[in-house]
């Protein structure tokens, strides 16, 4: 406990959280916010397109949005390790923020699964998929439902903390 | 100027135009002039929008001549508060039925996109619920207009409203959501789930038209358009949900009014890509025209600044 207390004690966790400026905690958490829509919205957007629910639009293209997905997941994990630091207490010794985490893990593999499944599959233009890249999709869709629910609820649930 | 001047100017959109919408929605069908079904589709949709900051100044306006005292809301003697809730239930309704019609009649748009004509299904539905919404609309105007004019009211009016002991639905709802402590934060949730569906069709399509994956035609990624509006719809719910909850911390918060601002344009961008021949012309392969391009950017820099908005209003404003 008093290692995370530690952590908490730095002069950068501390400005992260009670500095009144608007470049620490407001804009820190406005970027981890829209950095989430990035991550989901390529994620999602490629499930939801498996799914056939936008039926003209070919799959292989979308290739090309994986870029944005990364480089908004790592924008993600920077801006969440500044918001972790400055409340590890709190959100380290909250489970709920460990079912954020592991469903994090559960959607990197469930892409990584499905790049495998559809971006390499030969048949990838005739926009017919396998129930086993159906199926991936949906546990997709899910997992990312369960991140996002499990990050908003962190400000309620648990040792709840000030910070929303 | 304030609010509630606001709310006095943007008041009779709704009725006049729904009445406009329809009157031309009609027309259309007796003259057969897809046209015209587009053009009257067009106005309830952006009615309908505009129907948005119409509802949340009247919270505004309510602020400005009654005061709340310890979560009462005292008026002065001139007034009756029985009236002002009861406009304000009849505006909560009709405002609730005119945002599906014109959910409704945006499909429609995005059908007549795709397929040059109305299908029979939403033209019929579309004109049901724009009848529904102008006869709602049309009480809660009259309500409104009661508060203030005692020369149209009716005795049976003011005794009715008198004697009638029932607790307004509007202050319901709101008691309700903050009574149950779960209650906020699953809207808090769903508003958040609502805001990555939006993003998922805010990106593919925005940044397809400025260049990236052009392997994709315009009228493909344009498929993905009601997933947003599902998303904008959720938003909307759980976000009227915050409101009824605790309308004083967003009608005095300016970052909420910049970002019923935004959300107003967004509607209006929305329509570009509806209504203008240049994007729909976008096949694979295609450099998108620079209008779209702009339209484009500037549907980007809208969302992201109704996130920014949305994000700062316990920072910059007064919410919790």
């Amino acid at each position: 406990m008093d290692f995370l207390h530690m952590i908490e004690e730095t002069a950068f966790a501390t400005w992260v959280r009670e500095s009144p400026s608007i470049w620490s905690f407001p804009v820190i958490l406005l970027v981890h916010t829209l950095g989430m829509a990035l991550v989901v919205g390529v994620s999602a957007g490629i499930d939801i397109c498996i799914l056939g629910m936008a039926p003209a639009m070919r799959l292989a293209p979308l290739e090309k949005f994986l870029p944005v997905f990364w480089a908004a997941f790592w924008i993600n994990a920077i801006t969440g390790t500044m918001l972790l630091v400055a409340d590890a207490s709190m959100k380290l010794t909250n489970p709920d923020f460990y079912v954020k985490m592991s469903f994090i893990v559960l959607s990197l593999i469930n892409l990584s699964m499905l790049r495998k499944q559809v971006f390499r599959d030969p048949q990838i233009e005739s926009g017919k998929f396998s129930s086993k890249a159906r199926f991936l999709a949906w546990s997709s869709l899910f997992c990312w439902l369960v991140v996002i629910a499990s990050g908003r609820l962190l400000a309620y649930v648990g040792n709840s903390s000030s910070y929303k | 100027m304030n609010l509630a001047h606001i709310h006095l100017l943007l008041n009779h959109f709704p009725t006049i135009g729904f009445g406009i919408g329809l009157a031309l929605l009609l027309v259309s069908f007796f003259s057969r002039s897809e046209d015209l079904k587009r053009a009257s589709l067009v106005i309830l949709f952006l009615i309908a929008v505009i129907a948005i900051p119409t509802y949340l100044t009247g919270a505004a306006a309510l602020d400005k001549i009654c005061e709340r005292v310890s979560g009462e809301i005292k008026c002065p003697p001139e007034l009756s508060l029985t009236l002002i809730q009861e406009h304000e239930d009849w505006a909560l309704l009709a405002f609730s039925i005119m945002e599906i019609t014109g959910f409704v009649a945006w499909v429609g748009l995005w059908q007549m996109r795709r397929t040059s004509r109305l299908g029979t299904w939403n033209a019929t539905a579309v004109l049901l619920l724009a009848i529904i919404t102008f006869g709602v609309m049309s009480v809660a105007a009259n309500e409104g207009g009661n508060i203030r004019h005692p020369e149209i009211q009716s005795a049976e009016d003011i005794a009715a409203a008198k004697a009638a002991d029932r607790v307004p639905v509007a202050r319901a709802i709101g008691s309700y959501v903050i009574s149950k402590t779960w209650l906020w934060p699953a809207c808090e949730t769903l508003h958040f789930v609502g805001l990555c569906l939006l993003f998922i069709t805010v990106l593919f399509v925005n940044l397809r038209m400025l260049g990236l994956a052009k392997s994709l035609s315009f009228p493909a990624v344009y498929q993905l358009l009601p997933l947003g509006m599902l998303g904008f719809g959720i938003n909307l719910l759980t976000g009227m949900m915050f409101f009824l909850a605790s309308p004083q911390q967003y009608v005095n918060n300016v970052e909420f009014h910049r970002k019923i601002i935004l959300v107003l344009l967004a509607g209006i961008n929305v329509l570009y890509f509806m209504l203008f021949d240049k994007a729909w012309g976008v096949r694979a392969g295609d450099n998108a025209p620079i209008s779209s391009k702009l339209a484009a950017a500037m549907s980007l820099v809208l969302w992201v600044g109704i996130l920014y908005y949305g994000e700062m209003l316990p920072f910059l404003g007064n919410s919790f």
